[in-house]
């Protein structure tokens, strides 16, 4: 993922992916960023960020725990902000979206 | 159209399931304790059918029934149909259960029996109007196919055995009574816990180690072929008679088809990206060892007529395959229903615990250093007919079934502990 440094709103995404590192997915221990489950982070206005992000599986039983996670994880960063999880599977999620840390923490480098 | 987030079935739906299948799980092995005997006399023995019940229905059937409770809306995508109609199949398998354990060990035969089957059957028929109203039909997946196949063949099974103990009081049958039994037993065993079993580990496994089978296809040819070995098998049984010759060709086709899962899984275990095998994945491997033994023994069961053989071959299927499969997967999936009903809806506000902090891990290391020396020492006592041997493997297996027990409770009962600063 990257921002452009014209972005209004750079800064702020930057925030919000250095907090989506502390969301850790419970089964893997791993989080979301560097498991590659997040896509984009995307602010409408001041006061609603939209994060796009899948699910290493479709119906994933604990799919909701981490949607909920990040969403509350991004709203306790800004005061008043509302986070929106747009969840997709398209494109759906292949270990090729792990990132070089997420991979040295699998044990697969 | 939108993706939506996978349904969860009421946590008190399935608990009761696993608390009473843990409880089961410890009565088995008790029985085991005090009847170590049974295991070196012929296997129609009134003991040794009261274990084979309380480890089929009261252990196996009752954790299968609260995982299949949980999982079914992962994979139709949608609620359970019923949680009522699984509530009061608690109810029917819990009790029909307590009967016929309890019949079979005094041998009672007569209305307790047949009341205890009966309650077994409505126990089996609520639970398919959940897996047959549960899905939409228009796309299933192998997976759901697998699970309504299994299904179906528990209902022949506990019908048959309905019909067997009906039989015990009021004889009917034209047939040998234990040639229809070797039918029951094997509708159970490669109908619904090898059905059950292969449809569940292909979505769970693949799932838990991260990885992504690329011949999917192996599970059709499973399916097709473990279902033509017993169609055959009961179809023939039933009208021409139990014939060895026979059987070998319906057991081939079997197992094929079960070497078509297995090769299905060791696949999704090559490609994973999860790389540590964690101990209760191990606790699966050693199950599907016991299976692949077990399955390699049916040519001498069926050309010798061993008893000692005909009962490390059932032992290795209830005791090391089944037992195997649930004492390691409970704590890969029961955790995770407990922790999501008590975390889901704070995490990422605060700090709350992890899924394999609700039960301890040390406990379930000692879990499977007790289930190998328990089943080791089984074999080895049955096949050589030692008593002594017998008796201390069951003591070790009582312990084993303490430790899972008391894992068990810790999770059911964990209290949220909630850290509001993040």
């Amino acid at each position: 993922m990257k921002f452009s440094l014209t972005d209004p709103y750079y800064s702020e995404k930057l925030k919000v992916l250095d907090v989506l590192h502390k969301v850790i997915d419970p089964e893997l221990f791993i989080n979301v960023v560097d498991l590659g489950l997040i896509y984009n982070i995307d602010f409408c206005d001041s006061k609603h960020v939209k994060v796009t992000m899948t699910l290493s599986t479709p119906h994933c039983p604990m799919g909701e725990a981490i949607t909920n996670s990040v969403k509350h994880a991004v709203e306790l960063l800004f005061d008043k902000v509302v986070a929106e999880i747009d969840l997709t599977f398209s494109p759906p999620w292949s270990f090729e979206m792990l990132s070089d840390e997420g991979k040295t923490q699998l044990g697969l480098k | 159209m939108k993706p939506n987030l996978a349904k969860t079935t009421p946590l008190n739906t399935v608990l009761p399931f696993y608390a009473t299948g843990a409880m089961a799980f410890v009565v088995l092995c008790l029985l085991l304790v005090m009847s170590g005997e049974s295991l070196t006399t012929h296997y129609f023995n009134p003991h040794l059918l009261s274990i084979v019940h309380s480890a089929a229905l009261g252990w196996g059937t009752m954790v299968v029934f609260g995982a299949v409770y949980q999982l079914l809306p992962v994979l139709a995508e949608k609620d359970l149909y019923s949680s009522n109609v699984a509530n009061f199949s608690w109810y029917f398998l819990c009790f029909g259960t307590i009967i016929l354990v309890y019949s079979f060990w005094d041998f009672t035969t007569g209305w307790l029996m047949i009341t205890g089957g009966g309650f077994v059957l409505i126990a089996v028929i609520l639970y398919l109007v959940n897996i047959i109203k549960t899905p939409s039909f228009k796309v299933m997946s192998i997976q759901m196919n697998f699970i309504l196949s299994s299904s179906i063949w528990l209902l022949i099974t506990v019908i048959i055995g309905l019909l067997l103990a009906i039989n015990l009081s009021f004889p009917f049958f034209k047939i040998n009574h234990l040639e229809i039994l070797k039918v029951h037993a094997h509708l159970g065993l490669g109908g619904w816990f090898l059905q059950l079993i292969a449809g569940v580990s292909s979505k769970l496994v693949p799932m838990f180690l991260v990885s992504n089978s690329g011949r999917s296809k192996l599970l059709n040819y499973a399916l097709i072929l473990q279902n033509m070995g017993l169609t055959l098998f009961l179809i023939d049984s039933s009208f021409f008679g139990f014939n060895k010759v026979r059987v070998i060709i319906y057991v081939l086709f079997a197992v094929m088809g079960i070497i078509c899962w297995l090769l299905f899984l060791t696949d999704s275990v090559v490609r994973r990206i999860k790389k540590k095998i964690d101990v209760e994945m191990k606790h699966s491997f050693v199950s599907f060892i016991c299976l692949l033994v077990a399955v390699c023994l049916l040519p001498i069961i069926l050309s010798q007529d061993q008893n000692n053989i005909i009962l490390l071959y059932g032992m290795l299927l209830f005791m090391g395959w089944i037992t195997g499969l649930i004492i390691g997967k409970t704590f890969k999936t029961l955790p995770f229903m407990v922790w999501n009903e008590h975390y889901k809806k704070v995490i990422g506000k605060m700090t709350v615990p992890l899924p394999k902090d609700l039960y301890k891990k040390s406990l379930v290391n000692l879990q499977f250093v007790l289930y190998l020396l328990g089943l080791i020492g089984l074999m080895f006592g049955i096949y050589f007919q030692s008593l002594t041997v017998i008796q201390a493997s069951t003591v070790v297996w009582l312990m084993l079934s303490v430790v899972y027990f008391l894992n068990v409770m810790l999770v059911i009962f964990h209290k949220a502990k909630i850290n509001y600063e993040v």
